[in-house]
């Protein structure tokens, strides 16, 4: 009996793998991935027809490299906390996303439909502003804070900050014309702008949340990500919520459907690895323990 | 927009941000370890304590800029700001303070000076081996105060300069949203350049680092001002509509 009971452990051990890991999308990968397709998205998502769903799902993306650079950087230890880093990438999103679709409204008005690319130079300008503050941050003249590769790491918080504020603006508001997001009324007489509060917050969670809560000695990226891609989905139902309120219920009826299911089934994943990863499992019965 | 009226805007932000980060570098920020009550300061981060604070002065801030109209005038309102944060880091030290005296018992003392530089009383003998400080001892407190009162005028100097039509003429939610993104950047630099714990002006750390987190706070400031100075140039962001 005792004897079965290690070789079943034994052959287990192998299921540590946990099937859904990032080993192909590893941090270049994944950044590469997320930006081009981010900034598609973005691009298009100027256009009022897009479907929130395609928004919701460059959001999460956005949010999981998001989180992968904050992992990148912070699992040094920063001084301050891990809080800190993704609250400055959002920091840096609100700049950059205002400037962002300013230039992109205006250029769309001189020049035209192909005007809406005036957004990369927001966002090119705000890549700019982050690396230069990954080499304050870093520089032996400047704060000393010796962290491998941090000018990297805050040039794509910044990027993905942007983009990040500028979808979840694109979806409360349809579009992320200027006019639209800071003017329009969509809900009585706020307009979207009004819910930037909720969207920096809900954005700076998905990218600072993960590394926080399950930082620590055996802390693995593939565990760390799944949080990630869980908290995109929880931001796609509160925006779905707004969305049903301000775009109406075609719109934000899916956003909320794409988010609860990105939710279960990731929730479940993330604690299912927990389950299998962790020495022992006692569990107090506030959590139903999956499967087991 | 006329040049002298964006240099002017630049010059604010420029200014707001540095004074952002002077404030961070004021207040008592204890970290984990003032949790266990086992340094001086309050138990948080400096981003959290800032961040809290200068919300409120911009609550603060966009509430009187009201009474004007369109056109605020600057300084009241950048003061208000600052008065608005104060408010908050003080009651922040006290319940603190408070929670500290009553709660864990302890005597608020720092770890860092001998004796305290503003009532000359005596703090190495009240402090308990092997910590560095316990609470918000009376200089703590000034230095957070000051901090509270630099750093939301700088918040809400960003925040007027942007909103006023005078200058910028922003929306009050852009504005807002503008200011708190330069806001949060340079505080977040700030308190890199602390690296986790410090007690107020008369810390050593302080005269040690503010030169540095000056320097990063400036060109951090300029380069976010540049970026909404074009903003500001393509006339999308104007409350008024497209100009």
């Amino acid at each position: 009996m005792a004897e079965e009971e290690t070789k079943g452990e034994e052959e287990k051990k192998p299921k540590e793998e946990f099937k859904l890991s990032f080993d192909y999308f590893n941090e270049t990968r994944l950044g590469i991935l997320a930006l081009i397709v981010g900034v598609i998205i973005t691009i298009a998502a100027y256009s009022p027809s897009l479907p929130a769903l395609v928004k919701g799902i460059g959001v999460m993306l956005v949010i999981l490299w998001g989180a992968d650079s904050v992992r990148k950087t912070a699992r040094y230890g920063l001084g301050t906390g891990v809080p800190s880093i993704g609250v400055l990438a959002v920091g840096f999103g609100l700049v950059g996303a205002m400037t962002g679709m300013a230039i992109g409204s205006a250029v769309y008005d001189m020049i035209g439909p192909a005007g809406i690319l005036g957004i990369l130079i927001g966002i090119g300008l705000m890549a700019v502003i982050g690396y230069v503050s990954g080499i304050l941050a870093n520089g032996d003249k400047f704060i000393n804070m010796k962290i491998p590769g941090l000018e990297r790491g805050m040039m794509e918080l910044a990027v993905a900050g942007t983009l990040a504020i500028i979808l979840e603006c694109s979806i409360i508001g349809g579009t992320w014309d200027a006019d639209t997001i800071l003017r329009q009324p969509v809900l009585g007489t706020v307009p979207p702008v009004a819910f930037v509060a909720l969207m920096f917050i809900m954005a700076g969670f998905g990218m600072l949340q993960p590394l926080n809560s399950c930082l620590g000695a055996d802390e693995r990226r593939g565990r760390t990500l799944l949080m990630a891609i869980e908290i995109g989905g929880i931001n796609c139902i509160i925006l779905g919520l707004i969305t049903v309120m301000t775009l109406g219920a075609v719109q934000g009826a899916s956003l909320i459907v794409l988010g609860a299911i990105v939710w279960v089934v990731f929730y479940r994943a993330y604690v299912k690895a927990c389950l299998e990863e962790s020495y022992e499992v006692v569990g107090t019965g506030m959590i139903k323990t999956l499967g087991g | 927009m006329e040049p002298i009226t964006l240099v002017i805007i630049l010059v604010c932000i420029i200014i707001g941000g540095m004074f952002g980060s002077l404030g961070v570098h004021l207040l008592p920020v204890g970290g984990a370890p003032a949790a266990m009550s086992t340094a001086t300061g309050i138990a948080t981060g400096c981003v959290m304590l800032m961040t809290g604070s200068a919300m409120t002065g911009l609550f603060t801030a966009s509430t009187v800029a009201n009474f004007w109209g369109t056109n605020p005038d600057v300084f009241l309102v950048s003061l208000s700001g600052g008065v608005g944060a104060m408010l908050m880091m003080g009651f922040t030290m006290l319940i603190g303070n408070l929670i500290y005296i009553f709660g864990a018992g302890i005597v608020p003392v720092s770890g860092r000076v001998a004796v305290d530089p503003i009532t000359k009383e005596p703090q190495t003998e009240y402090k308990t081996p092997r910590t560095d400080g316990h609470g918000v001892p009376n200089v703590a407190f000034y230095s957070g105060m000051i901090g509270g009162l630099v750093g939301g005028f700088g918040g809400a100097l960003i925040y007027v300069v942007l909103v006023s039509q005078g200058y910028a003429g922003f929306s009050v939610e852009t504005a807002v949203i503008v200011a708190l993104g330069i806001f949060i950047a340079n505080a977040i630099m700030a308190a890199y350049n602390i690296g986790g714990t410090i007690e107020g002006f008369h810390d050593p750390k302080f005269k040690e680092r503010i030169v540095t987190g000056l320097t990063c706070a400036f060109i951090v400031s300029l380069m976010c001002g540049i970026l909404v100075l074009i903003a500001i140039e393509t006339g999308a962001l104007a409350a008024g509509g497209m100009v």
